[in-house]
C-alpha cells in the first residue's frame, strides 16, 4: 500500500501539486484524469522519484519518508512507463530488456522474456531490433521490463497514444490480468474519459495542482466532466461544416505522385481533395502520413509525379512557390519547428506578414487578440506562453486567405477548451472554403472532423474512407493492415 | 527569462575580474615572481604612457574589428572560428592589391582596403558554402581554412612576392611611405584604424537591432526549421553573415598591413581573431561589452612586453591571464545560473 500524504510541489509561484492526499491500494486500477496542466505527470514523477516534492510524505512498504529517488522507487517496486517508450531502438530486444537489471548472461535474459512473455500472452524476437517493433510492441516490451525489475506499482502516462484500437484492447487485459491475479497496483494517466470508464476501479480528478475527487462506478459522465473541466466544459463545439458540391477544379489533385523523404519513400500515389475538405490522416507512427503532409508541402522531396493546386499545375514541389500559392503546414512540434523561442509576439507577426509596414499594433491587436483571444502581451516571448497560447500564435500567423492547410496533431498539448477553440477556427475556415489536411494519434479526434479518412498502412495509402464508413472498427482494421477490399465485402 | 539589469551584470563581471586576479596570483607564485607587482608591471606597461596607449590603441582596432564582426554568425548560432584565417586573407588581398603602386595617396588606400574586405569575405564564403552545401561543421572548416591561410602567406612571402635579394620571415618589400594609413599625431596608431572602427560597431548595431534583416537573422539563429516554414531563406542568410564577418575581419588585415606592419607577414594576423573569439564568448556576445573587453585584452597585450624586461618573466604570461579572464567567466556565469535554478526552484 503507497500512501501519499499532503504532496505539494511549487514550481516558483506555480503550485503544480497543491496538498494532495491519496491512497494507493494493491490489486486496485486506478485512472488519474484531467486536463493538461493539471499536475497529474508531477503527481506521477514524486512517486516514480524523478520529482522531490517541497513538502508531503509518502508511506511506502511500512516506512514514512519526505521524498523518492528513481533507485528507491525502483527498489520499493514502482515502474513508470512514458508516454514516449525509453528504449534504444539501434539495441536488440534482450539488450534492451536487460538494462538496469542485475547481471545475466544472454540464454538468462532470453528464459526470462520468454517465461514472462508465456504468461501475459506476448511474443517477442530477442535478437530483433527494437526499431522493427510498433509502438504499441515496444510499451508491453518496456512493461515486461519493469515488471521483471520488481515492480509492483506501475505508472502508464497515456499509455494508448499512437496505438491500434486492437493493441490497446490487448493492452488493457493485462493490465486487468495484472491487477486482478498478481495484485499490482495499476495507475493510468489519461485524459481520455473513455478509457478510465473502461478499466478502472476508481477515478481521481485532478484540477489545478489539486485532488479534486475520487470516484467510484457507477460514474456519472456529466459529474465527471465538470468535475474535470469546471466552467470550460461549457462550450459548443461546431458541426463539421457541409461539403459544397464537388467543382471543376479540385483545391488539390496528386497524379502519380512520388515522395522521398529522409528515412523513407512512397508512391506513387492519386488522391484529390475538394475545396473546403477537412481530411484525416490515421495510421500508426511512422506509416507515411508525415511524409504525406511534407511531401505535399514541399519539405520532403517530390522525385517523380505531378500535383497540381486550383488547376495549376507543379511538376517539383519547391517549398517556397507552394507556400505563396497557398499552402501552409503547421508542425505538431510548435516550439521546436515552429517558432523562435526567445522571439517575442510582435517580431513573430513582423516575420509571418512581411509585406505589412510601419507599425503594427493595430494589426497585432485585431490578428491575436480579438481573432484568437490570445491575451498576452506582444513583447512576450514565444517560449513564455502556454501550449494553448502557443498554438493559437501560430494559427494566427497563417494568412487568411490560405487554401490548403497541412496540420500536424492540431490540438497537441492543448486542454479541452483550447482544442476546442482550434477546431472551431479550423472549420470556420473549412466553411470559408479552405481544405484542410491533418492528422493526429488520437483516432477519436480523427474521425470527429474529418469528412474523408485517408488510412496509411507501412508507407502507403491502405484506404480513403467516408465519413459514414469511418467507424473505429474499419479504420482501426486498416491501420493494422487489413486490405481494404476484405473489410468492405464484409460490411456489405 | 528576463535578462539581469546592467547593475547586476556589472557585478558579476566585477566578481568574474576578482577571480581572475586570485587565480593569476596562483599562477604567478610558482614561478616566483611577486603576483602584485607582475600585474602592476603589466598594466603600467599598457597605460603607463601616452606612446603605450597608441600602441594599445593599434592593438585594440583589428581585435574590436574581428569581435564585433564575430557577432553577425554568432547571431545565427555560427562559430565563425575561420576569422584568424579571414584576417590573413584580407591582408594577403590588401599587399596583392598595393603591389602595383609604388607609391599613392588614399585613393590606392581606399582600393586596397575594399579588397581586403572582398578577400576577407570570400574566405568566409568558402567555410559557409561548406557549411551550407556540404554539412562541413564551420568550426572544422574554419580552422582548416585558417591554416591554408596561412600557408598561402608563408608561400607568397617565400615565392612570388619575396623580397628582391633575399627571402625571409620578416615579410615582403616594405611599402612606401605615402601608402600607410596615417597617424594620430604621434601615436602609433591611425585615425583612419580608429574611425573605421567606430564606424563598424555603429553599422553592425543598426544591422542588427534597427533592421528587418537582423530580426530575420536572429530568427534563423533561434530555429533555422522554423526559419523555412517562414520562407526566411536561412541559407543566403547564414551565407550572408559569414560574409559580413569575413569583410570585417579583412578590414582588421587590411589595417594590420597598411598601418602596422606596412608589408605582408607570416604572423600578420597577430592571432586578433583567436582572441576575439575569447572576447566574443566573454562578452556572452554583446555589442556593447565588445570595445570594454577588447581594451582590457589590447592592454594585456602591450603590457605584457614589460614582463620581460621588467621582471624577467615570459611574456607568455600574458596569454595565461588572458586564458584565466575567460575561465573565471564562465566560471562566474556558470554559478550564476546555478544560483538562479536554484532560486527559481526554492
Amino acid at each position: 500500500m503507497i500512501v501519499l500524504n499532503d504532496i505539494h510541489k511549487h514550481y516558483g509561484r506555480v503550485r503544480a501539486n497543491d496538498g494532495i492526499s491519496l491512497t494507493l491500494e494493491p490489486g486496485q486500477i486506478y485512472a488519474l484524469v484531467g486536463e493538461n496542466g493539471a499536475g497529474k505527470s508531477t503527481l506521477m514523477r514524486v512517486l516514480a522519484g524523478h520529482t522531490r516534492p517541497t513538502s508531503g510524505t509518502i508511506e511506502i512498504g511500512g516506512e514514512t519518508i519526505s521524498y523518492l529517488t528513481p533507485t528507491l522507487a525502483r527498489e520499493r517496486g514502482v515502474g513508470m512507463l512514458y508516454q514516449d517508450p525509453l528504449d534504444f531502438p539501434a539495441m536488440p530486444v534482450w539488450e534492451n530488456f536487460q538494462l538496469g537489471a542485475p547481471k545475466r548472461t544472454k540464454q538468462e535474459v532470453i528464459d526470462v522474456i520468454g517465461e514472462l512473455s508465456y504468461r501475459l500472452d506476448a511474443c517477442f524476437l530477442p535478437d530483433e531490433p527494437v526499431s522493427s517493433l510498433t509502438v504499441g510492441e515496444r510499451q508491453l516490451l518496456e512493461l515486461l521490463r519493469l515488471l521483471d525489475l520488481g515492480a509492483t506499482t506501475l505508472i502508464l502516462d497515456e499509455p494508448t497514444t499512437g496505438i491500434t484500437p486492437e493493441q490497446k484492447q490487448d493492452l488493457f487485459n493485462l493490465l486487468m490480468k495484472l491487477a486482478r491475479e498478481e495484485q499490482h497496483t495499476i495507475i493510468l494517466v489519461t485524459h481520455k474519459l473513455s478509457e478510465a470508464y473502461e478499466l478502472a476501479d476508481s477515478i481521481l480528478i485532478m484540477r489545478q495542482g489539486a485532488l479534486v475527487s475520487t470516484l467510484q462506478p457507477p460514474y456519472n459522465e456529466k459529474e465527471l466532466v465538470t468535475l474535470m473541466f469546471g466552467e470550460a466544459a461549457e462550450g459548443v463545439e461546431d458541426e463539421l461544416p457541409q461539403l459544397p458540391p464537388a467543382g471543376p477544379t479540385p483545391r488539390l489533385a496528386m497524379n502519380d505522385t512520388h515522395f522521398a523523404g529522409p528515412k523513407y519513400s512512397m508512391g506513387p500515389m492519386n488522391f484529390i481533395a475538394q475545396p473546403g475538405e477537412c481530411i484525416g490522416l490515421a495510421g500508426l507512427d511512422g506509416s507515411g502520413q508525415e511524409l504525406f503532409l511534407r511531401g505535399i508541402c514541399g519539405l520532403d522531396r517530390m522525385p517523380r509525379g505531378v500535383m497540381s493546386l486550383d488547376g495549376k499545375e507543379y511538376r517539383s514541389n519547391d517549398f517556397n512557390t507552394l507556400r505563396r500559392a497557398g499552402i501552409q503546414f503547421v508542425p505538431a512540434d510548435r516550439l521546436e519547428m515552429a517558432l523562435f523561442p526567445a522571439l517575442n509576439l510582435m517580431e513573430h507577426i513582423k516575420l509571418a506578414f512581411p509585406d505589412r509596414r510601419g507599425d503594427l499594433t493595430e494589426f497585432y491587436e485585431t490578428q491575436c487578440v480579438e481573432s484568437f483571444n490570445l491575451r498576452a502581451h506582444p513583447d512576450t516571448n514565444a517560449s513564455e506562453l502556454s501550449g494553448g497560447n502557443q498554438q493559437r500564435l501560430l494559427l494566427s500567423l497563417i494568412p487568411d486567405d490560405s487554401s490548403l492547410l497541412l496540420m500536424e496533431h492540431p490540438t497537441r498539448g492543448l486542454d479541452a477548451g483550447s482544442a476546442r477553440q482550434v477546431w472551431n477556427h479550423l472549420k470556420g475556415r473549412c466553411a470559408k472554403g479552405a481544405s484542410l489536411i491533418f492528422f493526429s494519434p488520437d483516432l477519436d479526434e480523427v474521425l470527429e472532423h474529418s469528412h474523408r479518412v485517408i488510412v496509411f498502412y507501412d508507407r502507403a495509402i491502405a484506404g480513403i474512407v467516408d465519413r459514414e464508413h469511418a467507424t473505429m472498427d474499419i479504420v482501426g482494421a486498416l491501420m493494422a493492415g487489413k486490405p481494404i477490399s476484405e473489410l468492405m465485402e464484409t460490411t456489405r | 527569462m528576463k535578462r539581469d539589469s546592467l547593475l547586476e551584470q556589472i557585478g558579476w563581471l566585477g566578481a568574474a575580474i576578482a577571480l581572475a586576479l586570485l587565480l593569476t596570483i596562483i599562477v604567478t607564485l610558482p614561478s616566483g615572481a611577486p603576483p602584485f607587482e607582475t600585474i602592476y608591471v603589466l598594466f603600467k606597461g599598457g597605460v603607463g604612457s601616452m606612446s603605450k596607449i597608441g600602441r594599445v590603441l593599434a592593438s585594440w582596432v583589428p581585435l574590436t574589428l574581428c569581435a564585433v564582426g564575430l557577432l553577425i554568425p554568432f547571431t545565427a548560432r555560427l562559430w565563425n572560428i575561420g576569422v584568424e584565417g579571414q584576417v590573413i586573407m584580407g591582408a594577403i588581398f590588401c599587399a596583392g592589391a598595393m603591389r602595383p603602386f609604388d607609391e599613392g595617396g588614399m585613393l590606392q588606400i581606399a582600393i586596397a582596403i575594399i579588397a581586403a574586405m572582398i578577400g576577407g569575405a570570400l574566405w568566409a564564403l568558402l567555410a559557409g558554402l561548406l557549411r551550407v552545401f556540404g554539412r562541413v561543421h564551420e568550426i572544422f572548416s574554419g580552422l582548416g581554412l585558417n591554416f591554408v591561410a596561412l600557408g598561402i602567406t608563408l608561400w607568397l612571402i617565400f615565392g612570388p612576392w619575396r623580397r628582391p635579394g633575399v627571402a625571409s620571415m620578416s615579410g615582403t618589400q616594405p611599402l612606401d611611405m605615402s601608402l600607410w594609413l596615417p597617424r594620430l599625431g604621434k601615436l602609433s596608431v591611425s585615425w583612419v584604424g580608429l574611425a573605421l572602427t567606430f564606424a563598424a560597431i555603429i553599422v553592425i548595431y543598426i544591422l542588427m537591432h534597427r533592421t528587418e534583416w537582423g530580426l530575420k537573422l536572429r530568427a534563423v539563429g533561434e530555429n533555422p526549421k522554423a526559419a523555412t516554414l517562414f520562407s526566411l531563406g536561412p541559407r543566403r542568410r547564414l551565407l550572408q553573415s559569414f560574409m559580413i564577418c569575413g569583410a570585417l575581419a579583412g578590414l582588421a588585415g587590411a589595417v594590420q598591413v597598411l598601418g602596422v606592419y606596412h608589408r605582408l607577414l607570416p604572423a600578420i594576423s597577430s592571432n586578433y581573431g583567436y582572441t576575439a573569439l575569447m572576447v566574443g564568448m566573454m562578452a556572452s556576445f554583446r555589442l556593447g561589452l565588445v570595445p570594454f573587453i577588447c581594451l582590457f585584452f589590447a592592454i594585456l597585450n602591450v603590457g605584457s612586453i614589460q614582463l620581460p624586461l621588467q621582471m624577467g618573466l615570459d611574456s607568455s604570461l600574458s596569454g595565461v591571464i588572458q586564458g584565466i579572464m575567460v575561465l573565471s567567466v564562465f566560471i562566474v556565469q556558470g554559478l550564476r545560473l546555478w544560483l538562479n535554478n536554484k532560486r527559481e526552484a526554492g
